[in-house]
């Protein structure tokens, strides 16, 4: 469906239209053949649908026509549609251009016919308008317990360029109190409804002063201002937030607003609004609604197959004049708006979505935040909106900004409840941008870390400090060494058990050798370490000292237990007497490097 | 070649798991202390908690849409009409700095967060580092060890909690760890005798004092740490060199906080910390001058300084008295130090009707400390029996903070982190001894005679139970400490809830509905009067004009509020006339149950309003015959025609509960109201929440000429007169 809006289009525009229109449209001989007129005054809105049977009684073909609202009407005017009506009950919208007509005050439109209609043809039109604001409580003041009383004020007769010449109205109300309507042709009022007509013959441009006064308790609420901002992300998020200022305007609270006859009484109060539902798209989730004060705990939630309801219960019942704020957000998965083909992408989101039953936006502020390094934007919008200057915002991670777009309106209905798609182009590369900068934030967090404790930023030398260090360090080493020679130990063991078994003397010598060797350069090692300890004054060394003592008796008890074990295999001594001098050998050793390891604790 | 050694394997040394195991446990105190602390956010949510806070909030946010100029400059209109305050010069501005700067420099780096949550989470995270400063002292008292348990201890201690948790943004929050910090690098600066520590004291202590009135405190504490050094003749070099260094600079630093200014060097709280640095230089002179006389000039010189030393001070200070610039007794309405306390308390009964001022009971010492509060004495003992200087130190912080602890609820705070490294101490040597290595213990030659148990006199079986026994009491701090935070602390008190029979919950967020109402519903600057406990939240959920609040700093602003409230409706108009009140508003717990309700805290306004207007308001008009305080039929006359009565029961009567009482049974008190026919003459009711828990009242604008009881005149007409001149259009 295309509707059309014309408050944001260059007037020049128009009057190069309504140039070249003119013609076709004033020589024309186009009737209203039947007219059915509705206003639906139900809620707090003026609805008005009419049904007309366009007749072609001229000589040429015609290929649009003029649709037309009064003066007094056209300043509230929220949404205006107008479609064909098919033989397969199927409507085509008609595309509308704003023009004017020459001598006639009002609001006029040009509707493009699909097809050109013939001379006799005749053709049936749906037009159907929205206005805001149009109804006014009467009186303005009410006290709690009164009823809300509105007044309307519009034609008896279709506003047109064509005269007429069959036309019924039918307005239905929100009840059945009436106070007053205007009675004429004797009016029929059954319930709800007042049937005006039918009216025969009515000139063109005929106006007639229609005014109702009646009751409506029905929600007056207005919607002062909405900001709507959509954020999107490549990682799969969409994440929506409304900040909503609304107000009651209908009439105004008169005195003290009694609690005690809201909470007893059924009918005090009863133009005020204590909730209303807001219906989210289906995929929502994380829906929070709070304002500057925290979470408004009076909502519920309620999961449906096809959207998510949240019934929205301001912090306190609105009357009239009455106003709140409060913010209300969600998120979205992203794969059911977000398109691509590479690296071009597409989302397709609501301008705006719904608040409440008959909503009536006055100004909107859409923002959308298109992931950083979106390029090439390029915004189809389903009615002219009028685009302000592109922001950046900053968020989790950012560097140069993200690109919003900005754009605002007024005067919006459930009408516009429409898709806006941009496009916009955006290197997947830059995907890795955020990892990338954790990544390496922390690099650097511990390359500092590690720079810092690695070296030594003080300005002066703690001797003391340094011998400790030093001291440390040195122990450190000493300790490696000590139970390296141990190991030794622990090795020569093997090699003699595996002599005692293979009895094959020369590994048993090569062994030996190895042992003798190794064990002298780290016991020199060891030694020097020592005279270190010595030289930084520690008296660490003596332990050094004490443990190369010990080491020294260790190492030959090793020695004599390989002798041993030679002179067991060459058969000089028997087993039982090996065992034996090999236990207490064993015994002494275990004693020996218990001690040592007592000592190595101690360093 | 050390270097290298560290990088080819720092966890082959015990010293790297060891600082690993620490790192890990104080990263896991944090992460515990933090998470306990959230009960209210994941129950409710991310808001502001009680009445300070709300302020400290309303700065903060003032702070970061103003800038920090501003800030100091602010001038607050909106608060104690018609006076305003200088926020300002008024307030310790650490904690706004704090979550500011925390905020600033967040959206500096694009963390998108709003003030408001910095300011929940501030102190939270907070304890963390509070942890953190008291392992660090705790570990120049005694071992790293103890100061591991120290830290966990804090975390989850409630005796801190129940002042810091998430939304209760107030300045204890970020000062006990200024306190603690401070602590730490006091004694080590006495511990090393170097300059670069006694600065970092001096700024952590510049902290303090820009965050929390209870610097007082650290200011008294520390000089008494020196004096009692000297006493016990351990003066050196180490202590001079901190304390001089101490003093100049925090008093210079501590005199830059506007709010501050110059009470340091005027005021009586400060001054032992001026006469003890005074002592100081005189003892270490004397020290330089026993190296440099004989004995005998020595004592007479002595003498002589001290009786003229002594002669100066005295007439000094009698001098300063006199012409004012010294003030003895000078007190806020919220001292911290106890003796002051105690005479507000006989003399001014606003202080005495704040309940975080009564004395504590023996309950709410193992309530909020639990096992702790056993098990410190023995960590004092420990440290008193190896003394040395900075577990004076220790002693001397415990012992002072026990007593203030007794004297007011409030400054449980402060003896909440000392009982907390007291007792980690006396833990910790039980530990070490009941779970040493039992191979080393063997071992004769490794064994190191620990410096108050001989090893031998453990039992094999005595380890164990001993070790399980402890475990079990810690265990049961644990759950004791969570079950105390989830249940005592962590009620937002801004959102009430209940519980139903089935265990579902129902939120009563009447305070916000009425303070939104406020906010969005009144002319901008309307004029709201209240009692003084919901001043901060009405500026700062309701954004309006209040005439007191819980900056209690005028009493006599304070007692008008309180005499209209009192006083009958006509009198109590032309008070509200004189200031300019458009709305009451008044917190009524009567239809569920809530029992801190105006009606309840209503003899306190009637006392402070007699105490400033004693022939109007007179406390026993409000009572029976009997003595009593009775809302019901048999209550006084003077109580059931006053305004805050017809406030709270307007329409009231009419009101049935349930079936088993009368209609106008009020809930809080279990009583019949006796006036069930109030007709309010100058006031009209604006609103009123769901549960009647907040009412505002519209004070009626006075009529334009108060009409005229006459009769027209009878005038004959004698002749018909017709103008023959039409009148200006603009009369039609």
């Amino acid at each position: 469906k295309m509707y059309e809006f014309f408050n944001q289009i260059p007037p020049i525009f128009f009057a190069l239209i309504a140039c070249f229109f003119r013609a076709s449209l004033c020589a024309e001989g186009l009737v209203n053949e039947d007219v059915k007129r509705t206003l639906d005054l139900s809620s707090h809105l003026a609805k008005i649908t009419a049904e007309i049977q366009l007749a072609n009684h001229g000589a040429s073909r015609v290929s649009g026509f003029t649709l037309a609202l009064e003066a007094e009407l056209a300043p509230h005017l929220a949404f205006i549609g107008a479609s064909v009506k098919g033989e397969e009950e199927e409507d085509e919208s008609l595309e509308l251009k704003e023009t004017t007509v020459h001598g006639q005050s009002g609001k006029f439109f040009e509707a493009q016919l699909p097809s050109s209609l013939a001379p006799g043809a005749k053709l049936r039109v749906k037009v159907e308008t929205v206005f805001s604001h149009m109804l006014k409580p009467f009186p303005t003041h009410i006290t709690q317990a009164e009823r809300q009383l509105v007044v309307f004020q519009g034609n008896h007769y279709l506003y047109s360029p064509y005269p007429t010449r069959s036309q019924t109205t039918r307005v239905r109300l929100a009840s059945k109190t009436v106070e007053s309507y205007t009675k004429l042709g004797n009016p029929t009022k059954s319930d709800e409804t007042v049937e005006y007509g039918p009216f025969k013959d009515v000139p063109p441009f005929s106006q007639d002063a229609m005014k109702i006064h009646y009751e409506n308790n029905t929600p007056f609420i207005t919607i002062s201002s909405v900001t709507r901002t959509i954020e999107v992300s490549h990682w799969g998020n969409i994440a929506v937030e409304e900040t909503i200022d609304l107000r009651h305007t209908g009439a105004f609270l008169k005195g003290p607003f009694s609690r005690y006859d809201y909470q007893r009484q059924s009918d005090s109060g009863i133009s005020s609004v204590k909730s209303f539902k807001t219906i989210l798209p289906a995929s929502a989730q994380d829906v929070y609604y709070r304002d500057e004060i925290g979470n408004i705990s009076t909502s519920h939630l309620q999961v449906l197959d096809d959207s998510v309801e949240v019934e929205i219960r301001p912090r306190f019942p609105l009357f009239g004049g009455w106003k709140t704020h409060y913010i209300i957000g969600y998120n979205l998965p992203s794969y059911e708006y977000l398109y691509n083909l590479g690296d071009q992408y597409a989302l397709k989101i609501r301008l705006v979505d719904h608040v409440y039953d008959d909503q009536v936006i006055d100004q909107l502020t859409v923002k959308l935040i298109l992931p950083e390094g979106a390029r090439n934007i390029h915004v189809d919008t389903p009615y002219p909106i009028t685009r302000s200057q592109d922001e950046l915002h900053y968020t989790y991670l950012d560097t140069f900004g993200r690109p919003v777009l900005v754009a605002t309106k007024n005067n919006l209905v459930e009408q516009h409840i429409q898709d806006v798609v941009v496009h916009y182009t955006f290197n997947k590369i830059l995907m890795l941008q955020e990892p990338l900068l954790v990544v390496g934030l922390f690099y650097i967090l511990f390359f500092t870390v590690i720079i810092y404790v690695r070296l030594d930023f003080s300005i002066t030398k703690d001797p003391a400090a340094e011998v400790r260090m030093k001291v440390a360090s040195i122990t450190e080493q000493v300790l490696t060494l000590v139970n390296k020679r141990l190991g030794l130990y622990r090795h020569m063991d093997e090699v003699v058990n595996r002599y005692k078994q293979t009895r094959d003397t020369g590994a048993l010598n090569s062994g030996r050798k190895t042992l003798e060797a190794e064990h002298r350069t780290l016991s020199n090692d060891i030694s020097a370490l020592q005279a270190r300890l010595k030289a930084e004054g520690s008296d660490l060394a003596e332990k050094v000292g004490e443990i190369q003592k010990l080491d020294n008796q260790l190492k030959d008890l090793v020695c004599r237990s390989c002798q041993e074990a030679e002179r067991l295999v060459a058969g000089k001594v028997k087993k039982d007497a090996y065992i034996d001098s090999d236990k207490t050998l064993s015994g002494k050793r275990q004693e020996l490097v218990s001690r040592i390891d007592s000592l190595l604790d101690a360093l | 070649k050390a270097y290298l050694l560290c990088l080819s394997g720092g966890l082959t040394q015990p010293a790297g798991w060891q600082s690993l195991l620490s790192f890990t446990i104080l990263f896991l105190a944090w992460l515990a202390g933090f998470s306990s602390r959230l009960f209210a956010v994941i129950r409710f949510e991310s808001i502001i908690h009680e009445f300070d806070p709300w302020f400290n909030y309303r700065s903060t946010h003032h702070l970061t849409t103003n800038g920090f100029y501003e800030f100091l400059n602010w001038f607050d209109e909106r608060a104690w009409y018609p006076l305003g305050r200088i926020v300002g010069g008024t307030v310790y501005p650490g904690l706004m700095m704090t979550a500011g700067l925390i905020h600033y420099i967040l959206n500096l780096l694009h963390v998108t967060v709003h003030i408001r949550d910095v300011c929940v989470f501030l102190a939270p995270v907070f304890s963390g580092l509070t942890a953190i400063s008291t392992f660090l002292l705790t570990r120049e008292l005694w071992n790293q060890g103890a100061g591991l348990l120290a830290a966990c201890f804090i975390a989850i201690v409630p005796g801190y909690i129940s002042r810091s948790v998430a939304g209760s943004f107030d300045n204890e929050g970020i000062a006990i760890f200024a306190l603690q910090f401070t602590y730490y690098l006091w004694v080590k600066s006495v511990k090393t005798g170097s300059v670069f520590w006694a600065i970092g004291c001096c700024l952590s202590y510049f902290y303090m004092v820009s965050a929390w009135g209870g610097y007082v405190f650290i200011i008294n504490l520390i000089p008494l740490h020196v004096f009692v050094l000297l006493l016990m003749q351990r003066f050196s070099r180490r202590l001079y060199i901190a304390y001089s260094t101490f003093y100049i600079v925090g008093l210079v630093l501590s005199m830059q906080i506007p709010f501050v200014g110059f009470q340091p060097i005027r005021t009586s709280e400060h001054m032992a910390a001026a006469g003890v640095f005074a002592l100081l230089q005189a003892y270490a002179f004397l020290q330089y001058l026993k190296d440099r006389l004989t004995r005998q000039e020595f004592q007479t010189l002595f003498f002589l300084g001290v009786s003229l030393a002594a002669g100066g001070v005295f007439l000094t200070v009698i001098y300063l008295t006199y012409t004012g610039e010294f003030l003895f007794a000078t007190f806020n309405t919220k001292p911290s130090l106890p003796p002051m306390l105690r005479y507000a308390k006989i003399h001014i009964p606003i202080i005495a009707s704040v309940s975080e001022h009564q004395p504590t009971t023996w309950v709410s010492f193992f309530f909020d400390l639990h096992i702790l509060v056993c098990t410190f004495p023995a960590g004092l003992w420990f440290c008193i029996k190896n003394i040395n200087d900075e577990r004076v130190f220790v002693a001397l912080y415990a012992i002072s903070a026990v007593y203030f602890a007794g004297v007011m609820v409030r400054l449980m705070l402060t003896l909440t982190p000392v009982v907390c490294m007291l007792s980690a101490i006396a833990f910790s040597s039980v530990f070490e001894h009941y779970l040493g290595d039992d191979m080393k213990r063997e071992n004769p030659g490794s064994v190191k005679q620990h410096p108050f148990y001989p090893v031998k006199n453990i039992s094999v079986y005595s380890k164990p139970i001993v070790t399980m026994l402890m475990l079990m009491l810690l265990m049961m701090f644990a759950v004791h400490c969570t079950w105390v935070t989830s249940n005592a602390y962590s009620s937002p008190s801004v959102v009430l809830a209940s519980y139903n029979h089935d265990g579902s919950r129902n939120i009563l967020d009447d305070f916000r509905e009425a303070y939104y109402w406020l906010r969005q519903n009144t002319d901008e600057h309307a004029r709201v009067m209240s009692w003084w406990d919901y001043g901060y939240q009405i500026a700062g959920m309701a954004n309006r004009t209040t005439l007191v609040d819980n900056n209690t700093w005028n009493n006599s602003h304070i007692a008008l509020v309180g005499k209209a409230m009192s006083s009958n409706e006509s009198a109590a108009y032309e008070i509200m006339k004189s200031l300019d009140v458009d709305y009451v508003l008044i917190i009524f717990g009567g239809v569920i149950g809530y029992s801190g309700d105006d009606i309840n805290k209503f003899l306190w306004m009637v006392r402070i309003a007699e105490g400033e207007h004693p022939k109007d308001i007179r406390e026993s008009d409000y009572f029976t015959p009997q003595g009593e305080f009775r809302v019901d039929k048999a209550g006084s006359p003077t109580l059931l025609n006053c305004l805050m009565y017809k406030m709270s029961y307007y329409r009231f009567g009419e009101m049935q509960l349930d079936f088993r009482t009368p209609p106008g049974f009020d809930r809080t008190r279990n009583a019949e109201i006796g006036n069930k026919d109030i007709r309010l003459k100058h006031l009209e009711e604006a609103f009123t929440s769901e549960h009647w828990l907040v009412r505002i009242y519209r004070v009626k604008k006075q009529e334009n000429r108060q009409a005229l009881d006459h009769k027209f005149r009878n005038i004959a007409a004698k002749q018909k007169f017709t103008s023959k001149k039409v009148l200006p259009s603009r009369f039609h």
